[in-house]
């Protein structure tokens, strides 16, 4: 039976008019920092973000995973606190404060209630010029770290990207390694080397601190100033080399099977180099690219693989920009006995996008990221993100605007010739699931890549 | 006297604009204008979750929420996804077990199209149904739980501390994925009787939260809405109430997991009684927060566990759950953890939190509730959330008071009644000692 109702017509659309990330006050500091500042009105939690630009390569080799020991660190006590005395400081005021490394460098976040931003920067003084990297605290934090690589080995999502990098990057890169150490760097690491590592290398020059949130009422520059502005360069600090792209191996081009026995699904990581943000021909079609194969139920890989075969929760191809260079991965997982299928399907549909998009999906795709902006930028959050985001790579917001208004200059054409300069069919793809079961049928596959695959146990 | 720090006012105003109407058809409509942004959300709650599932159709809230989005009268099979994302939205659904929630949030001159949209598959999901479709997102579904559940370290370990908190037949005895074979069992028939039955103005609650005045979403609303009928049938609420356990409960399970962790979980009162917010601040100060007691002790001073998390699930029907989740350390026996978390719990019940900490924790409270404020999505879910299952639209703005009012006192009776050691749940997972590689 149906309803006895009339339908009423599909109504038109207005669209929104271009959007403009919003404008930041900034200042360098007579100490070198950098500072960036955005009045979001509305938003009464502050986002405060440190971005501290580090190339992982200055850990020493046999201590990988200094850095990040030492960015989990900082707020384990100073020299007039300790850890436990510091903790609650930050917790009485609910400040929120967490810290970490990557490829990039370190990076602090500190939110916190609009009323206590004075509190929370003087906290942050705090941990970047009076962390006492006590020996007890240090010595916890590595092994929980221990805990934390057993716990990324049992994930398959995790295993497989360990593999990748592995697989990916030349061997004597960082990059080929994970960025928080392994068992054999961690587990040597002490207190002492923690301590040298922050007193060498952790300077304001050259470092972006980011405030977004509601200023009406606050004096920003002053309460940043007030607190960092004594926080001075190491003795002997020498400003890090200007980043360079990771090389990749020479044999990427391969399959890695990584093995776990009766696995009722697989992981699937593709990969091939990507591009940075300072690429040539503008970044502006990549997160097109990455939105039209594989960004949505209807986006061309899970179009086949999620709502045509019901094989997938669901499979994402993103492009990741590094400071220098980057990837293009597509990613997720496939049900165990048609791995071999999917995997073949999922290749066949990223090889055959060299041939082209349609104008309608790149008209949607260049829709879709420009006109998210509003609401994906929205709150101080994610304001304060994109900006220390672009810190690391020397990039201000006015990149995020000047990419939204490229977009309109994005067509089929600019699409394929982006998407053909990176995807050149040398996947790097890694597998984990049931090697006894998926091994052979993958190397029957016509895919030059699939001629080499290699199974890894562990 | 008044003095402490506890007694004055402790956290910041909130007054966000609430605006109300119900509709002829029973359509509880929200409103809050905010002129910030150029975008508006757009969140329906709909009064059906997994606690309604009959046995032997575990799962089907979520599957059916899933053909939500393979076309109805006038939209086809993936479009309301491709016609959203294509005007700048950004959308999803997801199940639990006391709803279901539908969500966007568009730039506001795409309103008119998700409020169509949505009436179209609220009022008319049926006329498009199809056999194909089911079995597509079955599939789909199962893969889903594959990922989340089945394929994953600990991926169980919920769905074994609902069913041994919660006996069987409960309506939260079985987690909202449901089972494979339930899955495997659900029809097109399944499909219309739900629908009929739980679908329709009547049990949902519709949010716009962002640039828009109220008179004009009300009136937006009443236009792709008002000819719904009224016909679904909410169900009672409250009605399978749970005292705590009076023995401790446990289950053991020997996995593939790379450590010990143990699952306490306490029976809870429902979401909209005070005792619920009490016993939400004691675990707080059990194991929520980086200064907690747990944390302190098992991950500080002694390194027994190497992480502690607590939080608090609210439901509506009869009960709500409180758990703390701890990761062993190596070299630590289980049972050593479990029983200085009743040592804590002990101490808790007999001597109520500090002022130090309940300030702590009301600040982490004011700190994360405005957070999740600061965005128009999670504002507008926050709005549904409370105006359906606890009947206060106002409620984004009170809770920090009534938080606030609480007091060490209550929070020590509180615990005292329903964190009893004698009623807790124990689901440990611990790791199964593989046989040496020849």
């Amino acid at each position: 039976m149906s309803t006895p109702t009339v339908d009423i017509p599909r109504p038109d659309v207005i669209p929104p008019e271009p959007y403009t990330f919003p404008v930041a006050e900034r200042r360098t500091l007579p100490n070198g920092l950098e500072v960036v500042v955005y009045d979001v009105p509305g938003q009464y939690v502050h986002s405060v973000r440190l971005s501290v630009p580090l190339p992982l390569s200055r850990e020493p080799r046999e201590q990988e995973g200094v850095a990040t020991i030492m960015a989990r660190t900082l707020d384990e006590g100073t020299e007039t606190h300790s850890s436990s005395e510091f903790a609650l400081l930050l917790e009485r005021k609910g400040v929120a404060l967490g810290a970490g490394a990557s490829e990039a460098g370190i990076s602090i976040d500190v939110d916190v209630a609009k009323r206590h931003l004075e509190y929370a920067l003087d906290l942050l003084r705090q941990t970047l010029t009076e962390p006492a990297f006590p020996a007890a605290e240090v010595a916890r934090h590595v092994k929980q770290r221990l805990a934390e690589i057993e716990q990324e080995r049992s994930v398959a999502a995790q295993r497989g990207a360990i593999e990748l990098i592995a697989t990916f990057f030349d061997p004597d890169e960082r990059s080929s390694r994970p960025t928080a150490g392994t068992r054999d760097t961690v587990g040597a690491i002490t207190r002492d080397d923690v301590a040298a590592f922050h007193a060498r290398e952790v300077s304001p020059v050259g470092a972006t601190l980011v405030l977004a949130g509601d200023l009406d009422d606050v004096d920003a520059f002053a309460a940043i100033e007030a607190a960092l502005g004594g926080w001075s360069a190491p003795e002997g600090w020498e400003a890090p080399p200007e980043p360079v792209a990771a090389r990749t191996a020479a044999n990427r081009g391969r399959v890695v099977l990584v093995d776990r026995p009766g696995s009722v699904q697989t992981e699937l990581i593709v990969a091939t180099p990507g591009p940075d943000r300072r690429v040539d021909d503008g970044w502006a079609p990549y997160p097109v690219l990455g939105f039209v194969l594989g960004g949505s139920p209807n986006a061309r890989v899970d179009a086949v693989l999620r709502e045509e075969k019901g094989y997938t929760y669901g499979i994402r191809s993103v492009f990741r920009p590094r400071r220098r260079g980057g990837l293009f991965l597509t990613s997720g997982s496939v049900r165990g006995d048609v791995t071999v299928e999917s995997l073949d399907i999922l290749l066949t549909i990223l090889d055959g996008a060299r041939q082209g998009f349609t104008d309608v999906e790149t008209k949607q795709g260049v829709d879709y990221i420009a006109m998210t902006a509003a609401s994906r930028y929205a709150t101080a959050d994610a304001i304060a993100d994109e900006a220390a985001t672009l810190a690391f790579e020397g990039l201000t917001t006015e990149f995020t605007t000047a990419t939204l208004r490229d977009l309109a200059e994005v067509d089929p054409e600019r699409m394929v010739d982006a998407y053909g300069r990176f995807a050149d069919g040398s996947w790097t793809v890694i597998v984990v699931g049931d090697a006894a079961a998926h091994a052979d049928g993958i190397r029957a596959l016509a895919h030059p890549v699939a001629q080499d695959v290699t199974v890894v146990t562990g | 006297m008044v003095g402490g720090v506890a007694y004055r006012r402790p956290v910041a105003d909130i007054a966000y604009p609430i605006a109300e109407r119900t509709l002829a058809n029973g359509l509880r409509v929200v409103v809050s204008e905010d002129h910030t942004v150029p975008t508006v959300t757009v969140n329906l709650w709909v009064g059906v979750g997994s606690r309604h599932e009959p046995a032997g159709r575990t799962g089907f809230a979520h599957l059916f929420e899933h053909l939500m989005f393979q076309g109805s009268r006038n939209v086809k099979s993936g479009e309301h996804f491709s016609a959203l994302m294509a005007e700048g939205g950004r959308l999803n659904a997801t199940t639990w077990f006391d709803r279901t929630n539908y969500f966007e949030t568009i730039p506001k001159g795409a309103l008119e199209l998700a409020l169509w949209l949505e009436a179209d598959r609220h009022g008319h999901l049926l006329d498009a149904v199809t056999q194909e479709n089911l079995d597509n997102q079955r599939d789909v579904v199962k893969e889903e739980k594959r990922q989340r559940y089945d394929n994953v370290p600990y991926g169980n370990a919920l769905t074994d501390v609902y069913a041994t908190v919660f006996p069987d037949g409960h309506p939260y005895h079985h987690p909202t994925i449901g089972s494979m074979e339930d899955l495997d069992a659900a029809s097109l028939e399944d499909v219309h009787a739900f629908f009929r039955h739980y679908y329709g103005p009547n049990n949902s609650v519709l949010t716009i939260v962002g640039d828009i005045e109220p008179e004009d979403a009300f009136a937006k609303v009443e236009t792709y809405f008002g000819s719904l009928p009224g016909s679904a049938q909410p169900p009672p609420r409250d009605v399978h109430h749970l005292d705590p356990l009076t023995e401790p409960a446990r289950l053991e399970r020997l996995e593939d997991v790379p450590n010990d962790r143990l699952h306490l979980a306490w029976r809870l009162p429902v979401d909209s009684d005070e005792d619920y917010l009490a016993c939400s601040l004691a675990f707080d100060v059990l194991g929520g927060l980086s200064t907690s007691r747990l944390v302190q002790r098992l991950v500080r001073d002694e390194q027994s566990a190497t992480a502690v998390h607590a939080h608090t699930m609210g439901f509506v029907d009869g009960v709500s759950l409180g758990l703390l989740i701890i990761d062993v350390a190596a070299g630590t026996e289980a049972s050593a953890v479990e029983a200085a978390v009743v040592e804590e719990v002990e101490r808790l019940i007999a001597e109520g939190p500090t002022d130090v900490e309940l300030e702590s924790s009301l600040a982490e409270t004011e700190r994360s509730w405005l957070s999740s404020l600061a965005s128009q999505e999670e504002r507008a879910d926050l709005i549904c959330h409370y105006t359906l299952l606890a009947d206060d639209s106002h409620y984004v703005n009170t809770l920090l008071d009534r938080v606030g009012a609480i007091g060490r006192e209550r929070i020590k009776t509180a615990a005292a009644a329903y964190l009893q050691p004698r009623s807790r749940t124990v689901v440990s997972y611990l790791v199964e000692e593989q046989e040496a590689a020849a």
